[in-house]
């Protein structure tokens, strides 16, 4: 079995240089067959695709999507500096 | 004077598939900003489509937009043509130089552009060895000057820098210290601190926090989408000089 420290880096390197992804920022876990995505994204096209992409990179294993989507509020409090 | 209300975000990451969302979310800015300025990675890829929607989305707005390319919006090697679009759209775009704002008779400076990286004090790269690591801080040794320049010259009522790099390690946390490097340079907030400002506006770092001061005491926000998960957020300004 390949060492899951190679293949969390070579799934976090397609994510980031994949065009259909571009996200330089989900955190990837490799344990053992399991590969777990983390982090933000705006909609949730973008999510299946990062899925996708993982999927890929990482034949065989199963990819789990953890993925929560950045809900834009409209605008909060202002700060007083 | 006159309090300035300074909207800020970065990281919109536009595309096709988010046509006409941010615009939605950003009607009726001018009840609540007099100015929205936005930190970079205004695309995802940098493509010349992806500007347009940007374009789109931010022109026309009854308030003047200042903006600066991120790092997303270099990656197709269209920087300079995506600039010319945006500024074709009425949008100000900030390459490394200074803008003033004429707001009811307050004149708001506004310096910047992408910056980048090389790191912190005392945990950063120097201009040494190999070409390509003096290439990478010499990048950003000559944003910094630039920007220097840029501040010293804005004859202005405020000054704010905009920039898509984090200028401190503060607004960082919540990222993997490994990658501060990739996302920031003490540079940045050394050539703020020279000649003074109200406020640094930076993004890039999704997962860092909102709020941080450099080392000379001027507040820095990162308003990086996923950060501050509002359209927008306002900062009034009360001081100035």
């Amino acid at each position: 079995m390949e060492t899951p420290h190679y293949v969390a880096a070579r799934v976090q390197r397609a994510l980031a240089e994949d065009e259909r992804t571009t996200e330089l920022g989900i955190r990837v876990d490799v344990r053992g067959e399991e590969v777990y995505l983390r982090g933000q994204v705006s909609c949730d096209e973008r999510r299946h695709q990062i899925v996708n992409v993982a999927r890929e990179a990482a034949p065989g294993l199963r990819v789990h999507n953890e993925l929560t989507l950045v809900e834009v509020r409209e605008p909060g409090e202002e700060e007083h500096l | 004077m006159r309090e300035l209300r300074i909207a800020a975000v970065a990281d919109i990451h536009l595309g096709e598939d988010l046509r006409g969302h941010y615009r939605k979310k950003i009607e009726g800015i001018e009840r609540r900003a007099d100015v929205l300025l936005v930190g970079g990675d205004l695309t995802r890829h940098g493509t010349i489509p992806e500007a347009r929607v940007v374009a789109d989305e931010l022109s026309g707005l009854p308030i003047p937009v200042v903006a600066v390319l991120g790092n997303h919006d270099y990656h197709s090697d269209r920087n300079a043509e995506i600039i010319d679009l945006l500024r074709d759209a009425g949008i100000t775009v900030l390459d490394d130089e200074g803008t003033v704002v004429p707001i009811d008779g307050v004149r708001l400076g506004v310096a910047g552009g992408k910056g980048f990286g090389g790191g912190f004090a005392g945990k950063c790269a120097s201009e040494f060895g190999e070409p390509e690591t003096k290439a990478f801080v010499r990048h950003t040794k000559e944003i910094a000057e630039r920007w220097r320049r840029a501040l010293k010259e804005l004859d202005a009522d405020y000054k704010i820098v905009l920039s898509h790099y984090s200028p401190v390690k503060d607004t960082l946390m919540g990222e993997p210290p490994e990658i501060y490097p990739f996302l920031g340079s003490y540079m940045l907030a050394e050539a703020a601190d020279a000649e003074g400002a109200d406020l640094f506006i930076h993004g890039h770092a999704h997962a860092g926090t909102e709020k941080g001061v450099t080392p000379g005491g001027i507040r820095v926000r990162n308003v990086a989408l996923p950060v501050i998960k509002h359209a927008y957020t306002v900062y009034c300004l009360n001081g100035g000089y």
